[in-house]
Order: C-alpha cells, then structure tokens, then sequence
C-alpha cells in the first residue's frame, strides 16, 4: 500500500485532492478566530495532505514532495515558536504566554491577543503536522525497505 | 428530534465499539474504530462542540485510521487474543462492576444544558463574558484554548511531539552497515556472547 498504488483512478484522485486537503487545513488554522477549528484540527489535515501521496504516488515523487525531514523540522519549528511567543513576555517582566505585554503603539492589548492567538495556532498546527507525519514516516519505514 | 438522533447515534456507538472489540481481523476493527470515531464527532456536533467534532472527525476518523493501517503493515494483521476461561470469570464481572460504578456515578451529574451546573459556575462566565473584548476573537474555544488556556495547550503540544520523538527513538533502527550483523544477534546469541571472551583471555 506504501508507495505507487497500482490503480491510476486512486492515484489522480489522491494528487487532486491533496493539495485541496492543505488548503483547507489552512482555512482551519487561519480561520479559528471566527470558526470552528483551530491549530491542532488544521495540522491533522495539512498532514493528511501530505501523507496522502505518500500513500499513491511513486516514491521518488512523494518523498521528493514532503521530504523524510520535513516532519521533524516542523515539528521543532512550531514548538519552539509556541515556546518563544511564551518566553518573550517574560523578558519585559510580564506573565508567561501573555500575548498583550509589549507596548507596541498604534496596538491596543485586544489586538495583540488576537494576533498572539494566530502565532500560537500557527505554531501549534506546525507541530501536530511535523508530530503526525514523524509518525507516519517511522511507522512505514519497515514497510518501504 | 435532537433526542432521537442521540439514541441512535448511541445504540451505532456501542455497536461498532463491539463489533471493533470481537472482530478477528485488525483491519476490519480500524474501519470500525474510524465509524466510531465519525460518530463520535457527529454527537459532538450534536452537543454544538463544534471544534471538538472537527479535531475528532480529523484525527479520530482519518489520521488515526492511516497510522493504526501502517503499524499493522509493520506486524501482522491477525490478532490472536489467548483469553483463558478462567481469566473470563474474572475479568467479565471487573467489567460488570466498572459499569455499573460508572452507571451509578452518571446518576450524579448534572443534566446536559443545564444553567446550574458546576461547569457553567466557575471561570468560564468570565471566559464567555469578556472574551470578545480581551481578544477580539467572536470563537470563545478558540480564545480559551490559545490564550486563557494557553499553558494546557502548550502541554498538550508537547504530549504530541514526545509521542512523535518517542516513536523515532524506538521504531527507527540505525542504518549503518557496521550495525548491521550486531542487530540480529539478540537473545541466545548474546547469552553465549561472554562465553567466548574468556576463553579467548585464557587462551591468551
């Protein structure tokens, strides 16, 4: 089932439709603030993305798509931006993951949550998508070989 | 017309959780984890837990399913549960007695909806309440997973990403050419391993 699937149906179908799984995956993350969904919902689906060629594509074209590295390099990412917008506010000597300690003019706190709200669930959605697909790599490496 | 759909959205629960328990085969009871999970999400729904019922439908429903489908690409796909008849007279009552504990302490909760509740008293009416003008996010979840509860979030971000690093450091083997031969000569082999050594000393 890993690598090029023998049916052509399963494979355009899987091409198309991937990039639209991302792109919704996004919607989800971005679109939180105002709708149901947010950064851990959005990862899941951004993964499904790219695991999806994983599944039907020819090897060469889907590791070459989404690398072996990717999944860890973004999960290392987005934790480390949800630990850093965390860290920052203490270094002005306010409260851990206070999103609103920095006086930036022309901002009022409301705004900067809103804002600090977006990072956090970028960050998060980068995590769960480089956790999930760590998984999917390592669980499949039997397999491949 | 929202109570209905609860019993049998409940009665297909308890069926497909069931038939995922008895069934032999381990691909058929992923598929019917995977509807279970669907199910789940549509009662979620039902409950207006809309962002719960989309990470459950996400993850439950779809991503769990594929890596549950990979792990048994990776062993075997035939589960053989030795249960002896005696070990079932005493887990079946265990289970009996679960239940029944579970039963008696669902009698003590609070109806669905209910304005009374514990859970409806505490800091969520602030939550609700302010929301809006703390952080200029109409999605309260959102507001309350990302910034209130940003601390719980933080933990549960890195719950994932130790489950993804735990399963680096112990399904992926090394590749080095040198490890290679090392790696197959477990158990037996290795007890004897010693063995040879001093001999080898005292041949010396």
């Amino acid at each position: 089932m890993i690598g090029n699937y023998p049916s052509v149906v399963v494979r355009v179908i899987g091409t198309l439709l991937g990039p639209f799984i991302m792109m919704f995956g996004v919607y989800i993350i971005a679109h939180g603030h105002y709708g149901p969904g947010g950064g851990f919902a959005g990862g899941v689906f951004i993964a499904v993305g790219a695991i999806l060629p994983r599944l039907t594509l020819p090897e060469s074209i889907a590791y070459q798509l989404f690398p072996r590295a990717l999944g860890p390099l973004a999960a290392g990412i987005g934790m480390l931006l949800f630990l850093l917008i965390g860290v920052a506010p203490l270094l002005v000597g306010e409260a851990f993951l206070d999103y609103a300690a920095f006086d930036i003019p022309g901002m009022e706190p409301a705004r900067m949550r809103y804002l600090g709200i977006l990072i956090a669930e970028v960050a998060i959605g980068a995590a769960v998508f480089g956790s999930m697909l760590t998984i999917f790599d390592v669980l499949t490496e039997e397999v491949r070989r | 017309m929202i109570i209905p759909l609860d019993i049998i959205v409940f009665v297909v629960l308890i069926v497909t959780a069931v038939l995922a328990l008895s069934t032999k085969d381990l691909l058929a009871a992923v598929a019917l984890l995977a509807a279970y999970s669907l199910f789940t999400a549509i009662l979620f729904a039902g409950m207006a837990a809309v962002d719960v019922a989309i990470v459950e439908a996400a993850l439950g429903a779809g991503l769990t399913g594929i890596l549950f489908i990979a792990a048994i690409m990776a062993t075997t796909r035939r589960s053989n549960p030795r249960l002896e008849v005696r070990r079932r007279y005493v887990v079946t009552p265990l289970i009996v007695a679960v239940l029944g504990l579970l039963l008696y302490a669902s009698s003590g909760l609070p109806d669905r909806g209910d304005p009374d509740a514990p859970a409806q008293q505490g800091v969520s009416v602030e939550y609700l309440a302010r929301s809006k003008d703390d952080t200029n996010t109409p999605n309260v979840v959102t507001s309350l997973l990302a910034d209130y509860r940003s601390l719980d979030t933080l933990g549960e971000t890195l719950v994932i990403l130790t489950a993804a690093m735990s399963s680096m450091l112990v399904l992926l083997r090394r590749t080095g050419d040198e490890d290679e031969p090392a790696i197959p000569s477990g158990g037996g082999t290795a007890g004897e391993g010693p063995d040879p050594d001093p001999d080898g000393q005292v041949g010396r």
